[in-house]
């Protein structure tokens, strides 16, 4: 198969397909960049789809936890290796992203005979100008983008991520208070679970109504990377209790 | 005359007739071989019980033989958000270890997505402090450090202290520990204030707390030239750090000056 280009492409081509159909069911998660600082929001189980990697850098992912589990153990690996070997400030996420975890993404997936890693992902570095944070949306094909926008969102198909990124964008714009922030980002998160159309969306009663019903049983993992803390370790969890999740 | 104890550091250096290490010489130059380089060192750090958890304070004052390097050395030293260094001895090897614990404590912390236990702390000092044994024997690299951290395991959490021997050894403080060259006025100081004083160390409130700190380390920077001690004429105050429940906290100059002058 390796020798007949048209049938690697076609291999290639399925293996996207077989990707995106394994992800089909992933629990979006979002990332926004703040005057404060930097917030990481998502559904799971606890400890299962936001992480800290370094002092300035955290993870949101949604995908096979296996997959996620390495991705964010070769993040911080590399993150320490290079705090330790240089310093902590050369730790950045446009070599951690550039030149560790997208080559490594891109080879898997283009190895056809190994399975590819089942996820999608967004990290996030955080700096004392607020203008320089970033947001980088990792995909499972080691292909990458810069976030340009406030709101970054991570799911598990391109068209509802684009929707729910363009909606959430406008939504939130010039808004900095987190409490209502994050309400917002949790009728985003309802209207793509439940296929619903941005372009239309149900009410607002009916978005809040959805996602505290959706997410009864589940946990709210709301990750903060603080500006304002004097400590190196920047990366804070905040409760979800006042949201009526776990 | 050095007292011998059976099994400790120092008998093990006599047992091999090699050059005891005194409390006092221990950190100085005179151990060191006559071709090693004049190291930077001597300190006075200790840390004691308070009413709400752990104080640890240190001057600042860093020497080289008879000269004074600087007087603007951080020698308490956070380690992760629930632990604090205490650094006397050599700076070079000190400030490595406080870097290799930092970096290890923090990687378990985020690869396993839970904190590294106090005792694994505790042991991970020890350990470098036994891998640094060979520098210690040449007389160059010696570190006799003071460790605090949160016990997790009771509840509410508890602030413990730890001392070391140059071997590595560790041993939990009951009120307290002093290391440095300017230790031995301090202890004494520390044991007469728990024995006989009012308040004891242990009832002391913040502000008395830091002020009995600042107080001990002029005491010492009086007998020992090594320490400095502190200047408020010159805003130089010590590196203060305290440790409860909620973490460590950095006691800051301006928060020193006013502390001392309160009544």
């Amino acid at each position: 198969m390796n020798e007949e280009p048209y049938r690697w492409l076609e291999a290639v081509e399925n293996r996207r397909e077989y990707v995106r159909e394994q992800l089909k069911g992933g629990s979006p998660t979002f990332g926004v960049k703040l005057p404060d600082g930097i917030l990481l929001v998502a559904i799971g189980s606890g400890n299962s789809k936001v992480f800290e990697l370094f002092d300035r850098h955290a993870l949101a992912a949604l995908g096979h936890p296996a997959d996620i589990e390495k991705i964010r153990q070769a993040a911080i690996d590399a993150a320490h290796m290079e705090a330790f070997t240089r310093a902590p400030e050369d730790v950045s996420l446009r070599r951690l992203v550039g030149f560790g975890l997208s080559p490594q993404l891109k080879t898997n997936f283009e190895q056809i005979f190994s399975a590819p890693f089942l996820i999608e992902m967004l990290l996030a570095e955080l700096h004392n100008d607020p203008a320089n944070d970033l947001l980088v949306r990792l995909h499972f094909d080691g292909s990458f983008e810069f976030a340009t926008t406030p709101v970054t969102v991570v799911g598990a198909h391109p068209e509802p991520e684009k929707a729910a990124q363009t909606w959430l964008n406008a939504q939130l714009a010039g808004k900095t208070d987190r409490e209502q922030i994050i309400d917002t980002l949790l009728q985003a998160w309802w209207v793509m679970r439940e296929n619903k159309s941005f372009t239309a969306p149900p009410s607002e009663e009916e978005r809040r109504n959805g996602w505290r019903e959706a997410t009864k049983d589940r946990v709210l993992e709301i990750g903060w990377l603080d500006r304002k803390l004097k400590r190196p370790a920047r990366f804070v969890w905040l409760s979800g209790d006042k949201f009526g999740t776990k | 005359m050095t007292e011998q104890i059976a099994g400790d550091f120092l008998s093990l250096l006599a047992s091999r007739q090699l050059p005891v290490l005194s409390a006092e010489r221990a950190f100085t130059a005179h151990n060191a071989s006559p071709n090693a380089p004049v190291q930077t060192q001597a300190t006075t750090v200790f840390a004691f019980h308070y009413k709400d958890g752990v104080l640890m304070g240190g001057d600042r004052r860093a020497t080289a033989g008879n000269i004074i390097v600087t007087d603007k050395v951080d020698k308490v030293i956070d380690i992760d958000a629930t632990s604090i260094l205490a650094i006397a001895g050599v700076p070079a090897t000190a400030f490595e270890m406080a870097r290799v614990m930092q970096t290890s404590f923090e990687y378990y912390r985020r690869s396993q997505l839970q904190n590294l236990s106090l005792p694994a702390k505790v042991r991970a000092l020890a350990r470098l402090l036994r891998e640094n044994l060979p520098m210690t024997m040449q007389g160059v690299g010696v570190v006799v450090p003071l460790f605090a951290g949160l016990d997790t395991q009771t509840n509410p959490p508890q602030p413990l202290i730890f001392f070391y021997d140059p071997l590595g050894a560790q041993f939990q403080a009951v009120g307290y520990a002093a290391s440095g060259s300017g230790s031995g006025s301090i202890r004494s100081i520390l044991s007469y204030q728990e024995k006989y004083g009012s308040p004891k160390p242990s009832e002391m409130n913040l502000q008395q707390a830091v002020q009995f700190t600042l107080r001990l380390l002029m005491t010492a920077s009086e007998f020992d030239a090594a320490t400095g001690g502190i200047n408020p004429e010159t805003n130089t105050y010590a590196t203060i750090k305290i440790l409860d429940a909620d973490g460590v906290r950095t006691i800051s100059a301006e928060e020193q000056s006013g502390f001392l002058k309160a009544k």
